[in-house]
């Protein structure tokens, strides 16, 4: 889990471009140091050769043939030449004098460089050592071939060779398991700031990003996310005060109202104009009163106080309730309401809230559906997690409107003079933000969908 | 109904709140004593025997249900009605597991009120024993969970038939919309929308449909009452 987040981290992205554009460069300093270590080597060697060659070529320009076979046994007898290697050839390819047992076979160019392998010609004896060497075919026909045992020197450029290479991988891997160290720290300290914030987004502001105490910039960032959460805290819950004493102050004054009005209305002193007056008054009173009680449900639900009365309640037993109250509005509306799945689907949570969700979504798509329509309710179990949704087959609500229906008193166009007062998706909002669930907008076409994800029991 | 039984305590600090519901009770036949604050409640709650107590939860001295519990703990057996500026949920719960019998958000309407009364005050004198409930040519079976009108099957669905057994069993007295969702769909809120008056007008076709007189009565501005006529 840390693993997968630590690779896909942007520091440890960064990390890789680092050693990526290092290991090129070190990559072509080591490859420059070998190429021109082997160069040089290669040269000593082949102006060796060519001095030698070109002793044994003046001998043969001026003693001929003859002066050369002798002096070429003389070298092969002769210990400090060890390790060359000699060839004279007749035109006829009979062997006038050498110390290889033939012509190598793959030295077939008349004149020039040629490197083989020769069996034999290493003066220890063992393997077939590297030979490099030079041809020239005298104007006779005589052919002459002068090298040297190169195998220490092809050695020597193998071991540079896997020394760069070996230091090249021993960087990298270094490197890599560094940046894969330093990421996992920084992933470390963010996670814990996302876990920190995830528990407030679910639980409530009472948790704090624990501090190392190393003073680092880590740590900063810590306390300083804290301070503004604190901040956050008090004043969240000076405006609850507030609206908890405004939601109270205005009840007396509004009960004594509501107390004279319905006196007025039940009184006989007025005649039946006057009468309809006040009741028309009074039910807009209640109207305006049913909104105040809203706000102050959806402020109170989010205060998350009502958590700690959870239980676990099953979504299919309150689905199926919620069908059966609204069975009679859908008849009247003509659409058809009906509930899929049974037996039990649990979750934990507050029984009246999810009742009041389901309903609110339930009303809107009697309401908002098409007339005669469909609405069809299910909650099912899906890879642990319970889920309900609601499906209707009207207009639907248009993709760009699908975040904005959850803002309070918000009214999509289509829907301003269906009665409502754009509450229902902020409380449904707030409920399924209570229980962590998840609320999604499907398009159905025709029509919507609404699920709700909630948490799988227990968590 | 005795005197002793129409005799009822409120408990309220807001002084024209208080003379309103003392005058309207009052007008509705009502004995009405008042306390208002918390100690005068608890001397007048133990001084006589009331049928219903409406108490204020904030109170200016003693909170209103710690009166409640006060009352309780001295032996006081009659239903408390508790009526609370606090609107939210789970006041209402705290105020009901705290003993109270029913619970009233401010502002409320009167016959809001008086009908929570009505049903508070006989729920202690009716003791149904019977298992056959009966008004006029109506019969429900709370056994078999049937109903009919004149021997006449009534086809109901569990939710219906419980609706139909509440209206019955407070057959003559006013029930809101509030208490029908309390007491039938267990809901301590408001869905603030008509899904009640639409679940009873189905009932009400389903019962008084072609029969000699309507038993469902709508009573406007706040609910339901199921009576035979005379």
């Amino acid at each position: 889990m840390l693993l997968a987040k630590t690779l896909r981290s942007s520091t440890f992205k960064l990390a890789l471009i680092a050693i990526g554009t290092f290991g090129v460069i070190v990559s072509a300093i080591f490859g420059y140091v070998y190429l021109s270590t082997s160069a040089y080597i290669r040269s000593r060697s082949d102006r060796a050769i060519m001095a030698e060659y070109m002793d044994l070529r003046g001998v043969y320009e001026q003693s001929g043939r003859e002066g050369l076979i002798a002096l070429i046994r003389q070298r092969t007898a002769d210990k400090a030449f060890a390790g060359h290697v000699y060839i004279l050839y007749d035109p006829s390819s009979a062997v006038l004098a050498a110390n290889l047992r033939e012509w190598p076979p793959t030295a077939t160019a008349p004149s020039g460089w040629t490197e083989f392998r020769a069996p034999g010609a290493s003066p220890e004896g063992g393997g077939s050592p590297l030979v490099r060497g030079m041809i020239n075919t005298f104007p006779s026909g005589d052919r002459l071939l002068v090298g040297q045992d190169i195998s220490d020197l092809d050695r020597f450029a193998g071991e540079i060779k896997t020394a760069v290479i070996s230091g090249v991988l021993l960087i990298f891997v270094l490197a890599g398991v560094a940046s894969i160290l330093v990421t996992r720290r920084t992933v470390g300290r963010i996670e814990q700031i996302n876990a920190t914030s995830r528990a407030i987004m679910a639980s409530g502001l009472d948790k704090r990003i624990p501090l190392r105490g190393t003073h680092d910039e880590w740590d900063r960032v810590a306390e300083n996310l804290n301070l503004m959460l604190d901040r956050i805290e008090t004043l969240m819950g000076e405006v609850k005060q507030g609206s908890d004493n405004l939601a109270h102050d205005l009840r007396t004054p509004l009960t004594r109202m509501r107390g004279r009005l319905e006196k007025a209305y039940h009184g006989q002193g007025f005649d039946e104009d006057a009468q309809a007056l006040i009741g028309d008054t009074i039910a807009d009173l209640d109207a305006v009163l049913r909104i105040f009680t809203s706000i102050t449900r959806i402020a109170q639900i989010e205060t998350q106080v009502r958590k700690q009365a959870f239980r676990t309640v099953n979504l299919v037993e309150i689905a199926h309730e919620v069908v059966e109250l609204y069975d009679a509005a859908a008849e009247q509306n003509g659409s058809c309401l009906t509930m899929v799945g049974n037996g039990e689907v649990l979750a934990t949570g507050d029984r009246d809230l999810i009742f009041d969700a389901i309903a609110n979504l339930v009303d809107n798509a009697i309401k908002h559906g098409r007339v005669g329509g469909k609405v069809v309710v299910a909650s099912e179990t899906v890879n642990g997690n319970p889920v309900i949704s609601i499906t209707d087959d009207g207009p639907g609500i248009p993709a760009d409107q699908h975040e904005q229906v959850f803002k309070r008193f918000y009214r999509l166009e289509q829907s301003r003079y269906t009665p409502g007062n754009g509450l229902g998706l902020s409380l449904v909002a707030a409920v399924a933000r209570l229980h962590g669930a998840r609320i999604e907008m499907l398009d159905h076409s025709p029509g919507l969908q609404f699920k709700l994800w909630f948490a799988a029991p227990g968590n | 109904m005795t005197g002793g039984h129409r005799r009822i305590l409120v408990v309220e600090d807001d002084p024209e709140t208080a003379g309103q519901l003392v005058e309207q009770l009052a007008t509705s036949g009502y004995e009405v004593d008042l306390a208002t604050c918390g100690n005068e409640a608890l001397s007048r709650g133990s001084a006589a025997e009331y049928a219903v107590i409406t108490i204020d939860r904030m109170l200016p001295d003693i909170d209103g249900l710690a009166v409640m519990r006060r009352l309780r703990d001295d032996g006081i057996a009659a239903p408390f009605l508790i009526i609370s500026a606090l609107g939210e949920v789970d006041d209402r719960v705290r105020g009901l597991r705290a003993g109270g019998d029913d619970y009233l958000v401010k502002p409320f309407s009167f016959i809001e009120l008086l009908a929570r009364l009505e049903a508070l005050g006989r729920r202690s004198d009716t003791v149904a024993k019977e298992t056959i409930l009966r008004v006029g040519d109506l019969a429900i079976d709370l056994i078999a969970r049937t109903a009919s009108r004149r021997g006449k099957d009534i086809d109901l669905l569990p939710k219906e038939f419980q609706l139909l057994e509440y209206l019955v069993r407070n057959e003559g007295r006013v029930v809101s919309r509030a208490m029908l969702l309390q007491h039938v769909w267990d809901l301590h809120f408001d869905p603030s929308t008509n899904i009640i008056d639409v679940y009873v007008g189905r009932l009400r076709r389903k019962v008084d449909d072609q029969q000699a007189y309507p038993l469902i009565h709508t009573i406007r501005g706040i609910g339901y009452c199921l009576r035979a006529p005379g």
